[in-house]
């Protein structure tokens, strides 16, 4: 997708007639005003630059105006849906799916659906020519007729038209048999379940990647764990168990022991935009798919060819603009049933979830029970931690990717504790299966943590800020697995945000049936080093410079920083920049923006593909002057020759004309750019010992605080947001205005999450809300008012990462939960230990409370 | 999903709407605003052949404030009478506020008086305001014009007592009376958007000396129709607006309902939040009489 | 050769330009904009009008077309995205969203934009409070919001000349 292709009209249209504009495409120094002198960040932040600030363009740390927003404001960009417009003859996806959360299936009768006029074939699971094992969970038809999640594909009706479609689904005739169903962690962990999810019979299909070091099935029969040995739940897919130093012994030395079990509903993602896929068959037998997933090599053209064999060349990918993901498009699902009609049917297709399907058939997060128990000694220093916890993962078959591992990596990251011993596992039950969610789980397993955290600080009557300084990990320390730390800010992320609120400063009351508290927690999150990024920059004649980059951009921002990234290591003005990105045929290998990562792993792409351009350019004004390369350094669109009476030249006379008498067989011409390649992978994970400890199971950690100050009315149990700060830690941030619009939606996002959104099941196991009246996605009133609603960017830069950056938009999420916790217990003096804290289970707490104190007297 | 029905008819007059309700009959339904019954229709949960949208029906729009009436037309738009500066300001203000309470703004802009309450939905904002307003339901069918007490207009979840070929016009608010005012309340956790857990409208009007002399207090979101509560209100009437009376009728009316579970709350929780709103709606409405 | 008389002509001004159309009455005004005139600004989000990405202005007033019939259109004057931007460039409101970074994936923009449209026009001098009651039909899940309302203020406050 050519997304700059508006840019140089921007400025025209957007600077007529008006005193200014603070856009990049006309004066750079007047809009890349510096990230130190904004309002909030004068307060809360600092920054560290590891860029020599004498340098011409540079954009780091700088606010650019976003390279996608003229298009998104105008409504001129494309998402996958607005391709409908382009495609004709396209033929039009439906599904019948399971009425019930676990059934066998005693009569499918196609007969009359298929006879309708405009129906081109209805899928089943034994009318399907593929590996439909290979087919992404959330898209795989049931097995021996059972069905075994309310919302699971039974038949896949392609017809010409969208209602000829919905018709055919209605004509079908299905019969069944209801099973009894699981759907909670606590009847999964069962030894003797009402329902066993996944029979051996799923297993051992040739999909299980041995070399997987994420897959935990593996591991039950080796793990020594209270979830996996004898005669435990079958429906306990996956365990891991880390041990470090002593917890029994250390817990006998301890002043103050605290323990307590957390559990938390379901969220979904609810991005606005709907799944879409389209799927054009061309006359070379390939197919092209617009789609709103992520991933266009790493997911989507991967799961395309591998699942139905197709060559490579034969599937081209494209990604539209994205309307949000937070993981929620990172598994297939849309694009994968299109490529497979298609691919039959040789016949163009498309399909676009309904929002209720979005709810029902799409993954949503997963719950994490947890138990955490705190040693510490009076000072405040925590000596012991036990922490188990349990993925309810929902019905996945063949699982091998949850085993606890990734929610309770958010348990070992922030603290440094020396004896710890952790044991998590993953269950499989009756509902849709899950997938990731910004947070990968942390958030979940943090709120644990966290709030007892805040229970120990309360106890021990210690500032809740105090006693995270003490045990924080602290930069080169180590972290629960026994790697280091590199880049850690939590500390100044926690204080700044405890100052803003003043968290040491008791709520003051107003007499009102309304309660006012203050909570503060911090959190962090693992980047997993999820592979591969590359990307190619171009540099023209004219000093124009092309970034091919295939990252997501989900609406963070990414495509602005990498064209940030490259203006500053060419030192060119970002206007010079055009990012190219998302097609599979033109961009180059990317896995996925995942785990916060593509700042990261992009970024370095970007930048070593900028210095390799730069490499070649020196090379070029060398051999034209003359000199050494070391001599010639490169500085915008001119060399600086040092040791030549030539000292500086235009690097444009580099180039050849295309007149066809003076292009020549060698050197460098108009038209042909000089081209860099980067590519970036981190290193991948070691295998950790029976200990579970590892010197490297992630890449590094991104930190966040929050501080909040809520109201609680003791009538209703309702929650009203007055005072929220929060401060993430970035490493060095590339775009602070995007920063402060990640921090301000991850904080509005989780706020939603933790108190009002929560996926309810009927008795048979199917979702009750599915749509955006009952599942409450928070809007505009939910939002604290501007004046007290503050972000706060606290750095510590990332040694490896592109000029000290690191990702930071999953982290944010995690200490707002167990905040308002607290905050709540400020207020009206109780703990919960659920998220969603809805108002009906706050006003149960209090009333259980009040009950308690009468018959206490 | 594709909507199912073929015929889509904007009658000009009263007269052809009627004529166009006979011959479809069953088999048709009606819009102002739309809001309610496009969803529906979108959603396979409504199948009729015909719709009739009366939007274009001039008559049906007015709104006629008088000294001891007032008449809300049935194709009025929300958003208009949230901020009707006649109606605001009124002995039916309550019905004003109400309208403020629906949804969205951009559906206040089209929904109407007439749709809010035919869907019948127990949980529509503008019932209660109509039932603690003693409103009268104007109706004109085959059988020609009809007067209905808004009390008796609902018979269940969708269900009104508007027989087939029937449509309503408007709705009559009469005198409230001296020294009365209401108070309405939707207990909702985001806010209007959301559809109640519970609502709540109560009017009081005292005597000289605050005795009540005038109670009404209605609930939505707690029974299958939106209802009054007259235990309450007999509760109430004759005596004075003391703490201990409102606690005594407040728990009564949680006492009197026996609302559901759903996804949005729970039958205790809608219960608990019944006596709530009920004491403060009863304070509310007290405190707005000075 | 079929028979039209299911098929209703509507007609209706968009952006400023009169159309006029033959269509099945059973598709909603979001459907017709979006696949008729390829105004596909417009967005679908959800199919129950709790999103408010497919808000347009009608007569004025911000509304969802995807709850209103196409024939509800019949005679009226709407407003999408598209109609914002004029030869003198783009409106105040394009141009505060876009420099307040009140966009991260877009998907909302125009209906936000739109939504925010609708109450400038009506209260010049709109208020915080005020943005934030007109705006709550209208779901955003990147911004946390404050950025969109911080961009609605300085378009007011531009539109009213002070900035």
């Amino acid at each position: 997708m050519l997304q700059n292709k508006r840019l140089s009209f921007l400025s025209e249209s957007i600077l007529h007639g008006k005193k200014f504009f603070s856009g990049v495409y006309a004066d750079v120094k007047a809009w890349a005003f510096p990230y130190n002198g904004t309002h909030e960040n004068r307060e809360g932040g600092s920054i560290v630059s590891n860029t020599p600030e004498k340098a011409a363009n540079n954009y780091i740390g700088k606010t650019s105006i976003r390279v996608d927003a003229y298009d998104k404001a105008t409504g001129k960009g494309l998402f996958a849906s607005d391709y409908y417009k382009f495609i004709p003859d396209l033929l039009h996806v439906k599904i019948l799916r399971s009425p019930v959360a676990h059934c066998r299936i005693t009569k499918l009768d196609l007969s009359k659906a298929e006879a309708m006029p405009g129906v081109a074939r209805i899928f089943t699971a034994e009318r399907s020519p593929f590996h439909m094992e290979r087919l992404p969970e959330s898209v795989r038809f049931p097995v021996n007729n059972e069905c075994i999640w309310a919302g699971q594909p039974i038949a896949i009706v392609a017809a010409e038209t969208v209602e000829l479609a919905e018709d055919a689904v209605d004509a079908i005739v299905l019969e069944y048999e209801q099973l009894p169903h699981i759907l909670d962690v606590h009847e999964a962990l069962d030894p003797n379940p009402k329902s066993v999810i996944d029979p051996a019979s799923g297993h051992g299909d040739g999909v299980v990647d041995a070399s997987n070091p994420w897959a935990g099935i593996g591991r039950l029969d080796v793990v020594k764990s209270k979830f996996s040995g004898e005669g435990t739940s079958p429906n306990i897919v996956g365990n891991y168990v880390l041990d470090k130093g002593n917890v029994d012994e250390a817990f006998k030395k301890a002043d103050i022991i605290v323990e307590r079990e957390f559990c938390t509903g379901r969220r979904s993602h609810t991005h606005l935009e709907l799944a879409t896929a389209i799927c054009t068959y061309n006359s070379d037998d390939s197919i092209t798919m617009y789609g709103s997933g992520c991933g266009i090599h790493g997911v989507i053209k991967s799961a395309i060819v591998n699942i139905f064999e197709v060559p490579e060349t034969k599937v081209r990918t494209i990604q539209p603009y994205l309307g949000g993901s937070f993981g929620g498009r990172l598994t297939p699902y849309a694009e994968v049933l299109c490529a497979m009609i298609s691919l039959f049917l040789k016949r163009s297709c498309a399909y676009q979830y309904t929002r209720k399907e979005q709810f029902t058939g799409a993954p949503a997060a997963w719950p994490v029970y947890s138990r955490v128990k705190f040693g510490a000694t009076k000072d405040g220093r925590v000596i012991a931690q036990d922490y188990d916890c349990v993925e309810e993962i929902g019905a996945i078959q063949n699982n091998v990717s949850y085993t606890g591992r990734l929610s309770s990596s958010g348990a070992v990251c922030v603290y440094d504790i020396d004896n710890i011993h952790m044991d998590t596992a993953a269950t499989v039950t009756n509902i849709m299966p899950v997938g990731p969610f910004r947070g990968l789980g942390c958030p979940e397993s943090e709120f644990g943590m966290e709030c007892m955290m805040n229970e120990l600080a309360d106890e021990l009557g210690i500032s809740p800020v105090e006693i995270r300084v003490k045990n924080f990990i602290k930069n080169g320390g180590e972290d629960g697995y026994g790697e280091r730390i590199t880049s850690i800010g939590v500390e100044k992320c926690l204080r700044a945000c405890a100052e803003k609120i003043e968290i040491d400063k008791p709520s003051e009351q107003d007499g009102s049936v309304w309660k006012r508290g203050k909570g503060c927690a911090v959190g962090g999150k693992q980047n997993t080093p999820l592979g591969r990024a590359e990307a190619i920059v171009r540099y023209y004649s004219d000093a124009s410079v092309e970034v091919l980059i295939s990252c997501d951009e989900n609406g963070m921002g990414a495509s602005t920083v990498m064209a940030q990234i490259a203006a500053t290591v060419l030192e060119l003005p970002i206007e010079k920049i055009k990012v190219i990105k998302g097609d599979s045929i033109l961009t180059p290998f990317d896995n996925y923006s995942a785990s916060s990562r593509t700042t990261y792993t992009t970024g370095n792409a970007v930048k070593i593909a900028a210095e390799e351009v730069k490499d070649k350019l020196q090379e070029a004004a060398a051999r034209e002057v003359g000199v050494h390369k070391s001599k010639v350094e490169i500085h915008g669109d001119k060399a600086a020759i040092l040791g030549s009476d030539i000292q500086e030249l235009e690097l444009s006379e580099l180039f050849k004309s295309t007149s066809p008498y003076a292009q020549g067989n060698w050197g460098l011409m108009r038209f042909s750019p000089v081209e860099g390649h980067g590519v970036f992978c981190p290193a991948p994970i070691r295998s950790w010992g029976h200990d579970g400890l590892t010197k490297r199971m992630w890449n590094w950690f991104q930190y966040a605080a929050a501080a909040v100050e809520i109201a609680v009315n003791e009538e209703t149990g309702q929650i009203k947001l007055l005072r929220v700060a929060c401060s993430a830690d970035t490493g060095n941030p590339i775009n602070p205005k995007m920063v402060e619009g990640q921090i301000e939606g991850g904080v509005i996002m989780a706020a939603s999450y933790v108190t009002q959104e929560e996926e309810i099941y009927d008795k048979n196991g199917a979702l009750l809300n599915t749509g955006l009246s009952d599942y409450r996605v928070a809007d505009t009133l939910a939002s604290p008012r501007i004046a007290d609603f503050h972000s706060f960017i606290n750095p510590d830069p990332l040694p490896d990462g592109p000029f000290g950056a690191k990702g930071m938009a999953e982290s944010i999420t995690i200490p707002f939960p167990p905040a308002i916790a607290e905050a709540i217990y400020q207020a009206v003096g109780v703990r919960p230990t659920y998220f969603p804290m809805t108002a009906e289970r706050i006003l149960k707490l209090i009333q259980e409370k009040k009950a308690k104190e009468a018959a206490a007297k | 999903m594709v909507m199912k029905f073929e015929k889509y008819f904007r009658p000009e007059t009263l007269e052809q709407a009627l004529e166009l309700l006979k011959e479809y009959g069953s088999d048709c339904k009606v819009i102002a605003g739309g809001t309610d019954v496009v969803i529906r229709l979108k959603a396979h949960a409504l199948r009729v052949r015909a719709i009739v949208d009366i939007s274009a029906i001039p008559e049906l729009k007015q709104v006629t404030v008088g000294a001891d009436q007032a008449v809300i037309g049935a194709s009025r738009d929300l958003m208009s009478i949230s901020r009707d500066p006649a109606l605001r300001g009124s002995q039916w203000q309550i019905v004003a506020e109400c309208a403020g309470h629906v949804s969205s703004t951009q559906i206040r802009n089209c929904a109407t008086m007439g749709g809010n309450n035919c869907n019948a939905s127990p949980s529509a904002d503008m019932t209660p305001g109509l039932l603690i307003s003693d409103a009268v339901v104007n109706a004109v069918g085959p059988k020609g014009k009809r007067d209905i007490p808004i009390e008796e207009f609902f018979v269940g979840p969708g269900k009104t007592v508007l027989e087939q070929g029937e449509l309503v016009t408007s709705f009559t608010l009469p005198a409230q009376g001296e020294h009365c005012a209401a108070a309405y309340h939707k207990h909702a956790i985001r806010g209007d958007t959301d559809i109640s857990i519970v609502c709540v409208g109560v009017r009081i009007g005292l005597d000289q000396d605050g005795t009540v002399n005038k109670a009404r207090v209605a609930l939505g979101a707690v029974a299958p129709t939106a209802i009054r509560v007259h235990a309450v209100e007999d509760l109430l009437v004759g005596k004075k607006l003391t703490d201990e009376v409102i606690e005594q009728a407040a728990r009564l009316a949680e006492q009197s309902v026996k609302p559901i579970s759903d996804q949005r709350a729970s039958a205790e929780y809608r219960k608990e939040m019944v006596y709530v709103n009920v004491r403060n709606m009863i304070r509310e409405a007290a405190a707005k009489i000075g | 050769m079929s028979v039209l008389d299911n098929k209703i002509i509507v007609s209706f001004e968009v952006n400023g330009r009169q159309t006029e159309l033959l269509t099945a009455p059973n598709r909603t005004v979001l459907e017709v904009l979006r696949e008729n005139l390829g105004l596909t600004g417009v967005k679908h989000g959800c199919d129950d009008s709790n999103c408010g990405v497919c808000t347009i202005i009608m007569d004025g007033k911000a509304v969802k077309s995807c709850a209103m019939l196409i024939g509800q259109a019949q005679g009226t004057k709407i407003t999408t995205i598209e109609g914002l931007e004029t030869e003198n460039g783009l409106h105040p409101l394009q141009k505060a969203f876009i420099e307040h970074f009140a966009i991260q994936c877009g998907y909302c923009t125009p209906g936000m934009i739109l939504s925010a449209k609708a109450l400038l026009d009506e209260n010049p001098n709109a208020a915080e409070d005020e943005i934030r009651e007109a705006l709550h039909g209208n779901i955003c899940r990147c911004t946390g919001y404050k950025k969109i309302v911080e961009a609605i203020e300085a378009a007011r406050d531009e539109m009213n000349g002070k900035a």
